[in-house]
C-alpha cells in the first residue's frame, strides 16, 4: 500500500505518546516523544499506533465492562451495543466517548500538540536530563513526517539547552532535514534491509532515498548512528548483513546498533481499526543476535547489542 | 537472576561461615531478661528505691546473670541473648500483650519464633507481676482511662502510640564511650558531684550511671574470663591466639577506653547489647560507625597492627553479629512493624562536623559488606552530598542498580537545612545518623522519640465526609461535622477534615504526653542518658529531657491516598457534578459495588505524576497534617512534635481497617507507602514521581521521608543504567529530596517467593527504610510488595 505523505499541519505536532524515563534511548535520562504517523508500512511493526498522520479511536473489548456510557454520549450514533461497538464510518473523533468510558476501554490515540505545549511536556524533566547527560528523543512513527512542526519546536528545545536524539527510518526529502541539522545532536539511523526489493516487500517502501539520506547525513557532521532491528528470517541472513556492512563502511560508519525483534505488535493491532497486513514471525532464538552480531564484527564493524 | 541471591561476590571463609550460621539458626524467643528483670523488681528491697536506679541495678543484673557464650569462629564477642538468634521480652513495656500472645508464638503464619513449653511456664509466670504494672497501663491513673487507652490501643485504628513501648531510638554518644571507657564516665560523673551541687533528682540518676557503668564494664570482663578459661582448653594454636585476643580486648573494654581497632569495634557492641536490653530493643543505632572508628583504624595501620582485610574481617563479624538480634513482637504489633527489624543503623559517608566530605577507607569497606553480607541487619544508610566522591557514588550507584536494595540514601544538603531550621546547630545537624527507618537524629545529642505514634489520616477523611462516623458505624467517634449532604464547597469539606484531624491529633497527643510521663515516671533511662550528650551536664534523665534535643516523632500515614481522594471528591462532585456528595458517600458506603463508579475514580488522575492539580492535595494534607501538629506545642521533654512521612508497614494495615475512598480505593486496600504515589498510579515513571514528590518542602518534615524507587532489573542494566539511577538520585537530591531507597525487584520472582517460601529463603527487599527477608512479612505485605513491582517504568 501507498504510504499517505503528511497532512499540511501549520506547526501542529500529532503525538501519539510521550514516555518519561526512558533509558537505553540514547545516552542519560530522556523522554521520548513519539510522533504520529509513518511512510513504511513495515510488516513486522510492533506499533500500529505509530502508522497514521492522523488521530484514531484504539477499544480494548478485554478493558471494556459494558456500560454503554459510550453509546449513550456519542453524538454521531457511532456507537452500538455490539461486539463491533464503533462504527469507525461515522466517528467524527470528537473524544465524547473516551471522556466518559469509565473503564478507559476507549480512547482516542494521538494528540494535538502546538510547540509551546509539547515544549511543557517535553522540559518536565529537564532536571533529570542535566543531571545525567539526558535529553529528548524525538520517535515515532516517523518523526520527519511532522518536519514542519520539528523546524518549529526544536529551536525551542535548543533554547533551553536540551539535548535532541532524532531517531528515524530515513525516508523523508532532504530538504526537510536541511532546517534541523543545526538543532540536532544526534541521529538513529535506522536500516531495515539492503536490497531495495527485499526492502520494498517488507517496508512497502525501496530503499533508494534512505540510503541517499543516510549518505547526506553521514556527510552533514551531525553524529549519525546506524541501527539495525534484526528480524529472524527477513534481515538477519548473511548476504544482506555483507551489504549492510559495506554501505556503513562506504559512508564511514564504523558502529552499528542492533535491536532484537520482540513480538508485541499484536495484542495493540487487535484495539486499533487497522488494515496493515501483520505477520507473525518466529520468537528471537536464543543465541540469535550474538550470531549476527559476530557476522558484523567479521565485517570490520564494532557493534552494540541491544536487549 | 544473580541480582537477588546473597553469593554475588566471595566473602570472606569466616565471615561466610558466621553468616551461614546466623540465618540458619532458628528464630528464638529468650526469657532471661522477663525472668531476671522480675526478679529484681519482685524483691521487696528494691521497691522503695528510686525508679532510675531500679532501672539501672535490674539491667546490670541482667548482665551479669544472663548466659554468655563464644561461638567458634567469632572475632567479635557478645550476646544479645541466650539463643544464638534470639529476641528478649520486656514485660514492663509492652510484654503483656506480647506473652499473652506467647502460645502462638511457634504457630503463627508470620516471624513465627521457637519457644520450649518450659519457656513459656516461666513466662507465664512472670505474667501476674505485671498484670497491672506494663507501660500502657501506667500512661493513666483512673481505671476507665486506662482500659479505654489500652482497648484504643489494641485496635489501633486511628493511631499507634509506639512509644508505651518504650523510647529507644537512639544515636548513642559510641565515640566518647570508645574514647573514655565506662571508667572514664564513672570518673566523670564523680567529678560533677563534687563539683556542682546536684538536687535529689540529679544525685539518683548520677548513681544510676555509675551502677550501669560499672554494670557494663562488668560485662565486657565475663566475656574476657571466658574467652581465657576456653583459650585454655584450646589445643589448635590459631584458635587459641584468637580467643587470648578476644580476652585481651574484653579486659580492658568497655571499662577502659579502646587501645585499638578491634578494641573500639569491641567496646561499642557491649553497649549495643546493654542498650537493647535496657529499654525498647528497637533503633538502637551505632549510626556514623567509618567516621568515629576512623581513627582507630588509621592509627593501627599506622602502628603496623592491622591490614585493611584483618579490619574489614572485625567489620564482617560485627555486622553479622548485628543480626543476632530479633524483635518480640505480639501479632498485632506485628502488623505495624513487619519484617523482623531491630532498626539498628549504621551510617557511612557525608559531611563531617566541619563541612568537609568524610569518605575513607573504612566507608569503602562498609560498602563492600553491605553488598557481600547482604542481611537483615544493620540497617545501612549511605549519606550523599554534592561533593560526594565520585568513586563511592559509582560503587553505591552499582551495586543498586544490580538490586542490592542497601544502602537506603540521604541528602546532607537537604537534611542538614531541615535540621537547622528546627533547632539543631550547623555542627549538630551535620554530624546527623538515621536512626530507626528513616529518621534524622544528631549523633549523641538527640533523645528523639521519632517514632512516638503513627497515625491513620484517610480514616479523618471517611468520618468527615459521614458527620464523624465511620461507614457502617451507629456511633460517632469523630468531631461533629455536617452529614455529607450538608457538603456543599469543596471549602466545607475541607473545613470537616480538618476538624476530624484536629480532633483525633489532638486525642492522640493526649495520649502520647501520658505516656511520656509514664515513661519518665516508670522507665527511666541511665545508661541511654549516659551515652546521649547533656544529660549528664543537665543531671536529667533522658525521658526527663536531659538531652541536646528532644522531639517527638508523629508519622502522617496515607497522605497520597487522602490527597487524591479529596482531588477526586473536587472533580467528580465540584466540577464534573458526575456525582452528588451525597451519591459519592453512597456509593462509598457500598464499597463502591458498582463497577462504573469505581472504575471511574480509580482512572481519575493520581499523586506522583507531576500533575500540580492532583499533587497540590497531598501537599495539603500534608502541610494541614504538620500544622495541626505544631498547634499542639511541645512534648514534655521540651522538644517539638515532627511530622514523618513514612510508614513502616502500618499503611497496610490502617488500610485493611479502612473504608472505600473516592480514591477509588476500596475497603480494605493497603495505602501507598510512605510518600510514594498510590500502587501502580505512577504512570510517567520515577522521574515524575520525583517531580511530585519535590513538591513538598521538606524542611518542614523533621522527622525524615521515606520515597520507596521501584525499579525492574531490566531497565537498569549495564553502566548506562547505573549512570541514569546516579542522575536520578542526584537530581531529585539537588533539588531538596532528602531520603531515597533503591528497589530493584522482580514480580515473577518474588510470586515464586510467594508460594514457595524455601525457594528464596534469604531474599531481601526494602519495606520502609530498612530490608527485610520477604519471608519474614505477613501475606498481605508480600502481595502488596508484588503489587507495587509489577508497575514499572
Ligand atoms: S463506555 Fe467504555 S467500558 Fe463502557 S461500554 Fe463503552 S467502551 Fe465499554
Ligand atoms: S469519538 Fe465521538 S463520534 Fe467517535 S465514537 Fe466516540 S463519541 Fe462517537
Amino acid at each position: 500500500m501507498e504510504p499517505k505523505a503528511a497532512p499540511s499541519l501549520q506547526e501542529r505536532g500529532i503525538v501519539f505518546d510521550v514516555q518519561q524515563f526512558s533509558l537505553h534511548d540514547g545516552p542519560g535520562i530522556r523522554t521520548t516523544i513519539f510522533f504520529k504517523g509513518c511512510p513504511l508500512r513495515c510488516r513486522w511493526c510492533q506499533n500500529p499506533e505509530s502508522h497514521r498522520y492522523s488521530m484514531e479511536l484504539s477499544y480494548s473489548r478485554d478493558r471494556c465492562i459494558r456500560c454503554n456510557e459510550c453509546v449513550r454520549v456519542c453524538p454521531a450514533g457511532a456507537v452500538r451495543d455490539d461486539e463491533c461497538r464503533f462504527d469507525m464510518s461515522r466517528c467524527t473523533l470528537c473524544g465524547s466517548c473516551a471522556e466518559a468510558c469509565p473503564a478507559r476501554a476507549v480512547r482516542v490515540v494521538g494528540m494535538e500538540y502546538s510547540p509551546e505545549a509539547l515544549m511543557a511536556e517535553a522540559g518536565r524533566d529537564r532536571d533529570f536530563f542535566s543531571g545525567s547527560g539526558g535529553g529528548v528523543t524525538l520517535s515515532g512513527g516517523e518523526p520527519m513526517g511532522q518536519h514542519r512542526f520539528l523546524a518549529a519546536f526544536c529551536p525551542m528545545l535548543k533554547a533551553q539547552g536540551i539535548h535532541i536524539l532524532l531517531e528515524t527510518c530515513g525516508h523523508f526529502e532532504w530538504s526537510a532535514m536541511e532546517g534541523l541539522l543545526p538543532f540536532l545532536d544526534l541521529v538513529y539511523f535506522d536500516l531495515k534491509h539492503a536490497d531495495d526489493g527485499a526492502h520494498r516487500k517488507w517496508t512497502g517502501v525501496g530503499n533508494g532515498l534512505i540510503l541517499e539520506n543516510l549518505g547526506r547525513l553521514s556527510a552533514s557532521g551531525v553524529p549519525v548512528q546506524p541501527r539495525m532491528p534484526v528480524i529472524p528470517g527477513v534481515n538477519d541472513g548473511g548476504e544482506n548483513i555483507a551489504a549492510t556492512a559495506a554501505l556503513l563502511r562506504g559512508y564511514g560508519q564504523g558502529v552499528i546498533h542492533l535491536l532484537p525483534y520482540h513480538n508485541l505488535g499484536e495484542g495493540k493491532r487487535r484495539q486499533l481499526d487497522s488494515p496493515s497486513e501483520y505477520i507473525a514471525l518466529e520468537p528471537m532464538q536464543e543465541g540469535a543476535m550474538e550470531r549476527v552480531k559476530n557476522l558484523f564484527v567479521e565485517e570490520g564493524l564494532d557493534v552494540v547489542l541491544y536487549r | 537472576m544473580s541480582y537477588y541471591i546473597d553469593e554475588m561476590r566471595p566473602l570472606p571463609a569466616r565471615a561466610a561461615a558466621l553468616r551461614e550460621e546466623v540465618q540458619g539458626a532458628v528464630q528464638s524467643v529468650c526469657t532471661e531478661r522477663a525472668i531476671i528483670w522480675t526478679q529484681y523488681h519482685r524483691r521487696r528491697e528494691n521497691r522503695k528505691k528510686p525508679a532510675v536506679v531500679r532501672m539501672a541495678e535490674a539491667l546490670a543484673e541482667v548482665l551479669a546473670r544472663k548466659s554468655i557464650a563464644i561461638y567458634p569462629g567469632e572475632l567479635i564477642v557478645g550476646n544479645f541473648s541466650s539463643k544464638r538468634v534470639g529476641g528478649s521480652i520486656f514485660p514492663e513495656l509492652h510484654g503483656v500483650p506480647v506473652m499473652l500472645d506467647l502460645l502462638r508464638f511457634r504457630n503463627r503464619e508470620t516471624n513465627p519464633l521457637a519457644v520450649t513449653g518450659k519457656e513459656i511456664r516461666s513466662l507465664l509466670a512472670v505474667i501476674p507481676f505485671w498484670m497491672f504494672r506494663f507501660m500502657a497501663l501506667r500512661a493513666y491513673r483512673s481505671p476507665l482511662a486506662r482500659i479505654r487507652f489500652v482497648a484504643d490501643q489494641l485496635k489501633a485504628h486511628f493511631y499507634l502510640i509506639n512509644e508505651s513501648g518504650g523510647i529507644s531510638h537512639i544515636a548513642p554518644d559510641y565515640e566518647k564511650l570508645i574514647r573514655i571507657g565506662a571508667g572514664g564516665f564513672i570518673a566523670e560523673i564523680e567529678e560533677r558531684e563534687r563539683d556542682s551541687a546536684p538536687d535529689e533528682v540529679a544525685r539518683d540518676l548520677y548513681r544510676a550511671m555509675k551502677i550501669i557503668a560499672e554494670g557494663i564494664a562488668r560485662f565486657g570482663e565475663r566475656y574476657g574470663e571466658l574467652a581465657a578459661a576456653m583459650a585454655g582448653e584450646e589445643a589448635d594454636p590459631a584458635k587459641r591466639r584468637e580467643l587470648e585476643a578476644i580476652a585481651e580486648s574484653c579486659r580492658r573494654v568497655p571499662r577502659g577506653g579502646a587501645e585499638t581497632f578491634r578494641d573500639a569495634v569491641q567496646s561499642l557492641f557491649f553497649a549495643q547489647i546493654a542498650l537493647n536490653l535496657e529499654s525498647l530493643d528497637n533503633s538502637v543505632c551505632p549510626g556514623r560507625m567509618d567516621q568515629y572508628l576512623y581513627p582507630y583504624y588509621r592509627r593501627d595501620l599506622e602502628r603496623g597492627l592491622i591490614t585493611r582485610d584483618e579490619a574489614k574481617e572485625l567489620l564482617a563479624c560485627f555486622s553479622i553479629k548485628m543480626s543476632e538480634i530479633i524483635p518480640v513482637f505480639s501479632s498485632h504489633l506485628t502488623n505495624f512493624h513487619g519484617g523482623m527489624f531491630n532498626g539498628q543503623v549504621v551510617t557511612v559517608g557525608g559531611v563531617d562536623r566541619n563541612g568537609s566530605d568524610g569518605v575513607n577507607e573504612l566507608t569503602y569497606i562498609f560498602l563492600e559488606l553491605m553488598d557481600q553480607l547482604r542481611m537483615r541487619q544493620p540497617n545501612y544508610h549511605a549519606r550523599v552530598h554534592a561533593a560526594s566522591p565520585r568513586q563511592y557514588m559509582d560503587i553505591i550507584t552499582g551495586m543498586l542498580a544490580r538490586g542490592s536494595n542497601t544502602p537506603a540514601l540521604y541528602c546532607d544538603e537537604s537534611i542538614i537545612a531541615m535540621m537547622t531550621k528546627n533547632g539543631y546547630s550547623l555542627e549538630d545537624a551535620r554530624d546527623y545518623t538515621g536512626v530507626g527507618c528513616v529518621e534524622p537524629v544528631s549523633q549523641g545529642k538527640s533523645f528523639s522519640s521519632t517514632d512516638a505514634a503513627i497515625f491513620n489520616v484517610p480514616l479523618c477523611l471517611e468520618m468527615a465526609l459521614n458527620g464523624g462516623r465511620r461507614f457502617g458505624h451507629l456511633f460517632r467517634s469523630g468531631a461533629r461535622t455536617g452529614p455529607a449532604g450538608s457538603l456543599m464547597t469543596m471549602d466545607s469539606v475541607k473545613g470537616a477534615f480538618e476538624a476530624q484531624l484536629r480532633r483525633k491529633m489532638g486525642d492522640l497527643i493526649r495520649d502520647l504526653r501520658a505516656v511520656e510521663l509514664a515513661n519518665r515516671r516508670y522507665h527511666p533511662t541511665p545508661l541511654t542518658s549516659m551515652l546521649i550528650d547533656g544529660c549528664i551536664d543537665a543531671g536529667r534523665c533522658s525521658t526527663a529531657g536531659g538531652a541536646r534535643y528532644n522531639f517527638s516523632g508523629v508519622q502522617c500515614v496515607a497522605p497520597a491516598d487522602t490527597g487524591d481522594a479529596l482531588f477526586a471528591v473536587e472533580r467528580a462532585v465540584f466540577q464534573e457534578g458526575r456525582y452528588t456528595m451525597k451519591g459519592l458517600v453512597a456509593h462509598l458506603k457500598r464499597n463502591l459495588r458498582d463497577q462504573r463508579v469505581r472504575l471511574y475514580l480509580r482512572n481519575l488522575e493520581k499523586f506522583g505524576n507531576d500533575r500540580e492539580e492532583t499533587d497540590r492535595w497531598t501537599l495539603y494534607v500534608i502541610d494541614r497534617f504538620g500544622e495541626t501538629l505544631r498547634s499542639f506545642g511541645k512534648n514534655t521533654r521540651g522538644g517539638g512534635y515532627v511530622t514523618g512521612l513514612y510508614s513502616v508497614t502500618a499503611h497496610e494495615y490502617f488500610g485493611r481497617i479502612t473504608g472505600a475512598l473516592p480514591s477509588g480505593r476500596r475497603r480494605g486496600e493497603p495505602f501507598a507507602s510512605g510518600i510514594a504515589p498510590e500502587s501502580g498510579m505512577d504512570r510517567f515513571g520515577p522521574t515524575a514521581v520525583c517531580n511530585s514528590v519535590n513538591r513538598i518542602d521538606f524542611t518542614k518534615i523533621g522527622n525524615g521521608v521515606n520515597l520507596n524507587a521501584k525499579f525492574d532489573p531490566h531497565s537498569l542494566r549495564g553502566d548506562e543504567g547505573r549512570a541514569a539511577l546516579q542522575g536520578l538520585i542526584q537530581t531529585y537530591f539537588r533539588r531538596g529530596g532528602m531520603q531515597m531507597q533503591i528497589n530493584v525487584l522482580d514480580p515473577e520472582m518474588l510470586a515464586a517467593a510467594r508460594d514457595d517460601p524455601a525457594l528464596y529463603p534469604n531474599l531481601m527487599v526494602r519495606v520502609s527504610g530498612y530490608s527485610s527477608y520477604f519471608n519474614d512479612l505477613t501475606p498481605a505485605m508480600k502481595d502488596e510488595i508484588i503489587r507495587r513491582s509489577l508497575y514499572q517504568c
